[in-house]
């Protein structure tokens, strides 16, 4: 049904039209559309086993069978152009009788081991074979049966990932899999091998099937013939029921189907739930295989109190009695000021904005940030910053946008699933890409151009860009020439290292540009020089006019991290906000507003003497880990609630259990600015609870109840999601004068810190699935640099930088340049984010390998 | 070493002829040579068309001169060359079919061994047609020899200026380059051999889109065979009014026939089209008659991919029309001979093993059914076959007929379905008495 | 490393020749194995690097084909068409006849590692049956005289070689 909408909207857009007639009933859809499409809109199915609705069509199994009038061979719709005036039959007997021979066919070879496969159920083959096929088997041959690598065993199955299982016999050849991973993902571990009757699917030469989608062509495979191992043999699926939620691992909100056994109170795996909205139907691994922190054993069971130096369990009422008891002395002693509230941007909107409820009105601390992860942040609101990066954005207007450039943002790891939509966008529309990066990443596979700036040097290639634009007369640029530096688009180039011609050719692409999507990613947000960045970036939005036919927007990170700006978790948030809080609460502290950086350099000089860490872990995060630490430690009172204990719960005085987003209700904002719900699918573990419970609890025992009820508290939240609107761009040039970058010979290489594929936030590591993937942090460098400092893929390198050192495995990455290198944070065990430096604007290391 | 394959051709009696004109040079061993081949006339049609036709007159003369493709579909040359997309700003590619490995034809290679210009030039002229500045010719990874012949005239033809950069000086550009298959013989068919050359598996790809417009590199292109193409400077200099009185009304011109199987005198002939099949079999000029002076059981005319003809059959022109109107086809013009002492589940069974051999494996019919049809039919022949057998092959090779991504499933279950209709009592006699009717002679002497 | 410097060189040559990288992968399949003799998962991985091509689909390739076997066979390659046209002309007896000289039967590889032996679908040199290619060499209207004299005279000549 949702179909025939679509081809409406369409149409009524004044795209050209063909009418056909289907089952005697008469259609009108788009010219170009499939015959499979066009019955799909009349409601009528047509089976299919090697069509995939965003992929291009390979017409290879078959099944989809139609009779056209005044065509005398069958034809396969799903290939097939519907034409003004074709005559369609998609149930006569000649069709009928195609689909029984082509389920004859696949089933000829096919084990028939369903009692004992686990796509039983929800198993294409069988159903089609239940729909179309015959009772009886006219093939009285022995079965082929593949045996090579199996070791006798008589299951095919062959481990061809960290998670996913082949069964060669049960593979149906629709190639799904092998397209999907090459085409929409890009990747290429996985291959169709052989010819004719005896070709099979098979991972690459001598690799592992460990893409970061990988999970998906198990969801595709039409039969068991591709598995993954959390779900295998684990449950059938006709005895699961299922919960509909988001994904809490970044900021796209994909839709996910959480499977799970209320009996059992366990999930079992998670699938997509399309959304052609936002994602597609793919999901990354980390999104479907992240559903295992909630379960994990590990989980945190209860309160935690800390006596005589040591935690131990303690029920929630002592908790919350300390809790009380502590934060009334530090009030007694010091007055309000000295309380911080550091929190997750992945959590609901409810519980962060119940959070900033306690620590305003409550505890009357002004001190409230999201942002642990970024360095030194100004204490002013950041307009321009603000601006960009809550610009309008909709995921679904990558798919026709002809000028795509992502800026700034290593994708595949930072946002793979609006990764995977550009990728759709040079299929079906050949866009045409821009990578522009510091250095070398996976997704720069589909660009037209990528581009190396050098490292620190944003603000200047935009300037650069503008000058371009302006010098080839693309725009007018009235006073912005004197408000940036350099003063040419050459020099600009020359400082940025890249070729001037290519940055011309950029920015002509934005200028000719139908429709422009702009994606800026972490190494914008997360740059201690973001407002200057972010300045230049306006300043080239307003030149070209990106925003009267496209998009430009700096992407949040986390699930919510859109949500907690428009809530204001900022320790001053923008006007618009600030006033609607305070309509709301009556009130708003007159305390001085500290940031996470703040609280932390006052924690450590003893002015800011408690704190509350909700759902995050600053030591991991915060990128100066031993100030951090430090800092924490010099805390009277710490309170942290997490789901699991980390480094930052090790140094709390009361820990609490917290509930995941799989066990309570809870509302998200993505980065559209779109609020989406993740549904129960549990009961909170242990004794674990939902942020906002926690937070209400401890308002109650200090004697303030926040909300009288949950509903309460949604209605502030949807009056402050409804009243900020995106906030035009003044209609002025800004100042961008670039920096010097300071450099450091001792320290030659520039390090960046990021997330693994297969990881994402401080928890990712808990999911074992997950961990299989990727168990550890590496250090990630070129092999012309491994040669140099004579390291090989698994060495152990010593890296060092001014403020510390670790030791970590190599790993050799063909895409990445010589002068970088990068490791992923996230991981108890490599503590990276010790060589990190607040007040940096570049990370830089010395590396050398170790010998034992 | 000029050509190496001991193959009997008709070159002299082609030298006399002023009809017959493919194999006028194919027996002197110095024709690879480039300058041999421009004094027997080679380049001049190139020249004329480059320096004085333009191109869709190049294109009218061969649609006018009735040239059907010689690869097997003898799809209509000149028309073909006239589904490039003319507004299309894309480069476009010519493609010559060199890929021959339909079972029983062999004639393409003696035409690049031996007579390699002959099809450089057509390739040339066909660029032209079509606003081509790169061509390819793609040889099947086994012709070793050929493809170091054709290399070398390529090279030839870069020195003397034939190809290359401004060619006869009018700003005209044409490259070549020779590329070699890997062993399959799915890549002759047009889409399964583009995929090839772009590096990808030799699957055959669905249509529409056709090649002429999103063909190699998503690019308009032709393919066309090596026999096609090497006719076409000949109708370049005769003129399609000459071409046209060659063979019969509807299929001009002359073809080369390759002849095998159970004859005195297998070889490579050319003929007009329209010659009669018998005569082609017995005269003393070509096949000489059935070896051992056998009886004859039965003919393929065009290739293993084509209907068998019985002998009563086989007073009928080597034509295009003709053939459809006794049940076969021309196809590549393979004709196979078939003496009274062969077995004809045996010949299926060899025949379709090939074709489940050379299945791509893409779409479900041809990959699965040609496998089960080897299997049924290996059992016959090996003397388990069972009741219904037969009746169940024809309902499996209806299941395939017309059903597949490209023409390998029809080629694979037409010969069957005609060796059934044909000798269905033979098919019965295996079955019944797990044993051949005709023991097929297999010795080796 | 497998292959030579100077496959590797010839295989970054060949990538220059096509509109597009990809269309070097038979190509550069042809030359590696003109060179090893078979080519196997590392040899993928070394073209891969070679011609910047994923090795999966350099892979996907050449399993496809039948000109780049996986096993390493013996120094000649004798393969005998098995299909129609010389099948009538005693193509399943020429395979007998040279399993029996040879001692081996199809598939096999000589002990002494010269000979290897396999039957093979039309070669296009139907009108001259039967017939066998011998590496890059056709040997057609195949007698049993000419089958003795062609293994003598390869024989001799690796014995000659192996002397050199
Ligand atoms: C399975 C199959 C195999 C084919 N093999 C060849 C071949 O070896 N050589 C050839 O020229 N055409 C072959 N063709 C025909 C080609 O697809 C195509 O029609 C031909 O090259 C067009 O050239 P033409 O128009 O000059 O004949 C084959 C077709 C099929 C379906
Ligand atoms: S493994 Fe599954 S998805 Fe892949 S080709 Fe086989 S049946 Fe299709
Ligand atoms: S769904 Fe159309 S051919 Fe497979």
């Amino acid at each position: 049904m949702a179909d025939a909408v679509e081809n409406k909207k369409n149409i009524a857009e004044g795209v050209p039209t063909v009418t056909l007639t289907i089952d005697g009933r008469e259609t009108t859809v788009p010219k170009g559309t499939t015959v499979l499409m066009a019955a799909r809109g009349l409601g009528i199915h047509i089976p299919t086993f090697c069509w995939h609705p965003k992929l291009k069509p390979m017409g290879s199994c078959r099944m989809c069978y139609v009779e056209i009038e005044k065509m005398p061979k069958l034809q396969v719709s799903c290939a097939l152009e519907a034409m003004d005036g074709m005559v369609v039959l998609t149930d006569s007997d000649l069709v009928k009788r195609g689909r029984r021979a082509i389920i004859e066919f696949i089933l000829m070879n096919h084990p028939l081991d369903c009692p004992t496969c686990d796509k039983g159920g929800e198993c294409d083959l069988q159903d089609q074979t239940f729909a179309h096929g015959v009772d009886d088997s006219r093939f009285d041959f022995q079965k082929y049966r593949f045996t090579e690598g199996t070791e006798g065993s008589t299951f095919d199955d062959l481990r061809i990932g960290p998670e996913i299982v082949l069964n060669r016999n049960r593979c149906i050849l629709c190639y799904k899999c092998v397209r999907a991973n090459k085409e929409a993902f890009g990747e290429y571990d996985l291959g169709a091998y052989e010819r004719g009757n005896i070709m099979e699917i098979h991972r690459a030469p001598g690799r592992q099937v460990d893409n970061p989608f990988s999970g998906n062509l198990v969801e595709i495979c039409p039969v068991g013939a591709l598995t993954n191992t959390d779900w295998r043999y684990k449950i059938r699926v006709w005895l699961t029921q299922t919960t509909s939620s988001i994904c809490p691992f970044s900021s796209s909100g994909v839709n996910t189907l959480l499977y799970k056994d209320d009996h059992q109170q366990k999930i079992f795996r998670t699938t997509s739930r399309p959304n052609d909205d936002i994602d597609d139907g793919w999901l990354a691994d980390v999104t479907r295989y992240g559903y295992q922190i909630a379960t994990s054993p590990d989980r945190l069971q209860t309160p935690l109190i800390k006596k005589d130096g040591q935690q131990v369990p303690a029920t929630w009422k002592e908790a919350l009695e300390i809790i009380n008891k502590r934060l009334n002395e530090i009030k007694d002693k010091k007055g309000r000021v000295c309380i911080g509230g550091i929190v997750s941007p992945s959590l609901d909107n409810a519980t962060l904005h119940s959070f900033s409820k306690l620590i305003r009105v409550t505890l009357g601390s002004n001190n409230i940030d999201y942002r642990t992860q970024y360095r030194m942040l100004p204490k002013e609101p950041e307009n321009v910053y603000d601006a960009m990066s809550a610009r309008s954005f909709k995921i679904s207007d990558i798919d026709d946008s002809d000028v795509i450039v992502a800026f700034g943002s290593d994708l595949v790891k930072e946002h793979p699933n609006e990764y995977l939509r550009i990728r759709k966008a040079c299929n079906f529309h050949s866009a045409s890409v821009y990578s522009v990066n510091p250095y070398r990443v996976k997704s720069a596979d589909v660009a037209r151009r990528e581009m190396i700036y050098k490292v620190g040097t944003e603000e200047v290639f935009l300037n650069g860009l503008c000058l371009a634009a302006i010098e080839a007369g693309m725009a007018e640029g009235g006073d912005l020439k004197e408000k940036i530096s350099p003063s040419t688009a050459a020099e600009a180039a020359a400082i940025c290292g890249v070729d001037a011609e290519h940055l011309k050719e950029l920015a002509a692409a934005m200028a000719n540009g139908r429709k422009v999507t702009f994606i800026a990613g972490e190494l914008v947000s997360r740059s201690r020089e973001r407002l200057c960045i972010s300045s230049a970036l306006a300043n080239l939005t307003r030149l070209l006019g990106l925003e009267n036919k496209g998009q430009v927007s700096i992407l949040p990170h986390y699930a919510n991290s859109f949500g907690a700006g428009k809530l204001g978790l900022l320790p001053q948030p923008p006007e618009g906000i600030r006033n609607a809080l305070t309509e709301l609460w009556g009130a708003w502290p007159e305390a001085e507003p500290l940031t996470t950086d703040g609280m932390l350099i006052n924690m450590k000089k003893e002015e800011v003497n408690g704190c509350i860490a909700l759902g995050c872990n600053p030591v991991m995060l915060y990128p100066d880990r031993e100030f951090a630490r430090e800092s924490l430690e010099k805390l009277d009172f710490l309170l942290v609630a997490d789901l699991y204990e980390t480094e930052t719960t090790g140094l709390a005085d009361v820990v609490l259990p917290l509930a995941s987003w799989a066990e309570y209700d809870g509302r998200y904002i993505n980065l559209e600015g779109r609020v989406q719900r993740a549904n129960r699918a549990l009961k909170p573990r242990f004794e674990s609870k939902p942020g906002y419970e926690i937070v209400e609890a401890i308002a109650e025992q200090i004697g303030d109840k926040l909300y009288e009820s949950s509903d309460q508290c949604e209605q502030e939240i949807s009056r402050l999601v409804e009243s900020s609107n995106v906030q035009p761009l003044p209609d002025k040039y800004f100042d961008v004068r670039p920096a010097e970058e300071e450099s450091d010979e001792e320290y030659p290489i520039a390090l960046f810190v990021g997330d693994d594929p297969h990881h994402s936030g401080h928890l990712t590591e808990k999911a074992n699935s997950l961990f299989n993937f990727c168990g550890e942090a590496y250090i990630e460098m070129s092999s012309e640099l491994a040669k140099k400092l004579d390291l090989k893929e698994g060495d152990s390198a010593r890296v060092e930088s001014k403020v510390g050192k670790i030791i970590v495995p190599v790993r050799i990455s063909t895409t990445i340049n010589n002068d970088v290198v990068f490791i992923p944070r996230n991981f108890s065990s490599t503590t990276v984010t010790a060589l990190l430096m607040r007040k940096k604007r570049t990370d830089r290391v010395k590396i050398s390998k170790v010998v034992n | 070493m000029s050509f190496y394959s001991p193959v009997r051709t008709n070159a002299a009696e082609v030298a006399k002829s002023d009809r017959l004109h493919l194999f006028k040079y194919v027996e002197d061993p110095q024709q690879a040579n480039i300058d041999t081949f421009v004094a027997h006339g080679g380049y001049v049609a190139w020249r004329k068309a480059l320096t004085s036709m333009k191109p869709d007159e190049v294109r009218e003369e061969v649609k006018n001169a009735g040239l059907r493709g010689r690869g097997g579909a003898g799809f209509p040359t000149g028309i073909k060359w006239g589904f490039i997309p003319q507004a299309s700003t894309k480069p476009r590619y010519l493609v010559c079919n060199a890929d021959e490995s339909e079972p029983g034809t062999c004639k393409d290679r003696v035409i690049m061994e031996r007579d390699p210009h002959a099809m450089l030039e057509g390739m040339a002229v066909a660029s032209f047609a079509i606003g081509c500045h790169l061509m390819f010719v793609y040889i099947r990874g086994e012709f070793g020899h050929c493809i170091d012949v054709v290399n070398r005239a390529v090279e030839e033809g870069y020195a003397q200026g034939y190809f290359g950069k401004n060619i006869f000086d009018t700003g005209y550009d044409l490259d070549v380059i020779v590329h070699s298959g890997g062993g399959a013989y799915i890549c002759g068919e047009e889409t399964a051999l583009l995929n090839s050359l772009e590096g990808h598996k030799g699957m055959s790809r669905i249509r529409p889109p056709f090649p002429a417009v999103e063909g190699l590199y998503a690019c308009p292109t032709i393919v066309n065979n090596v026999e096609s193409l090497a006719s076409v400077p000949h109708i370049i200099n005769r003129g399609s009014d000459w071409y046209k009185s060659l063979g019969t009304e509807k299929s001009c011109g002359s073809k080369i026939f390759s002849l095998s199987g159970h004859v005195k005198q297998p070889g490579n002939y050319e003929v007009e089209l329209g010659y009669n099949l018998k005569d082609f079999i017995y005269s003393p000029e070509y096949g000489g008659g059935i070896l051992g002076d056998k009886k004859l059981k039965g003919v393929i005319p065009g290739g293993s991919s084509t209907p068998f003809l019985k002998p009563e059959d086989i007073d009928v022109g080597l034509d295009y029309e003709s053939l459809t109107t006794v049940g076969s086809m021309l196809g590549s013009g393979a004709v196979i001979v078939f003496h009274e002492d062969t077995c004809i589940v045996w010949t299926i069974m060899k025949l379709i093993h090939f074709y489940r051999h050379e299945s791509c494996g893409k779409c479900t019919p041809c990959r699965e059914g040609t496998g089960w049809l080897e299997r049924m039919i290996t059992a016959i022949e090996h003397g388990r076959g069972r009741p219904g057998d037969v009746e169940k092959i024809e309902s499996v090779c209806e299941n395939i007929m017309g059903r597949t991504i490209c023409p390998l499933g029809d080629a694979a279950v037409m010969p069957i379905q005609s060796a059934i209709k044909n000798w269905r009592d033979e098919w019965q006699y295996h079955i019944d008495h797990g044993k051949c009717q005709v023991k097929t002679n297999t010795e080796f002497v | 490393m497998m292959l030579s410097e100077q496959s590797i060189a010839r295989m970054k040559e060949v990538v220059t020749k096509y509109p597009s990288r990809k269309s070097a992968v038979l190509p550069a399949l042809t030359i590696a194995y003109r060179q090893i003799g078979h080519l196997d998962d590392d040899i993928y991985n070394e073209i891969s690097e070679a011609i910047e091509i994923p090795a999966v689909e350099v892979a996907e390739a050449a399993t496809f084909y039948t000109m780049f076997p996986k096993q390493p066979r013996g120094k000649y390659l004798i393969q005998v068409c098995h299909n129609i046209s010389c099948a009538l002309l005693g193509a399943d007896g020429l395979i007998t006849y040279l399993e029996q000289k040879l001692g081996i039967v199809k598939g096999e590889t000589t002990p002494d590692n010269l000979f290897t032996l396999i039957s093979v679908e039309c070669l296009g040199s139907c009108a001259t049956a039967p017939m066998m290619q011998i590496n890059n060499d056709y040997y057609e209207n195949l007698t049993r005289e000419s089958v003795d004299r062609i293994l003598k005279e390869l024989t001799e000549q690796a014995q000659a070689e192996d002397e050199a």
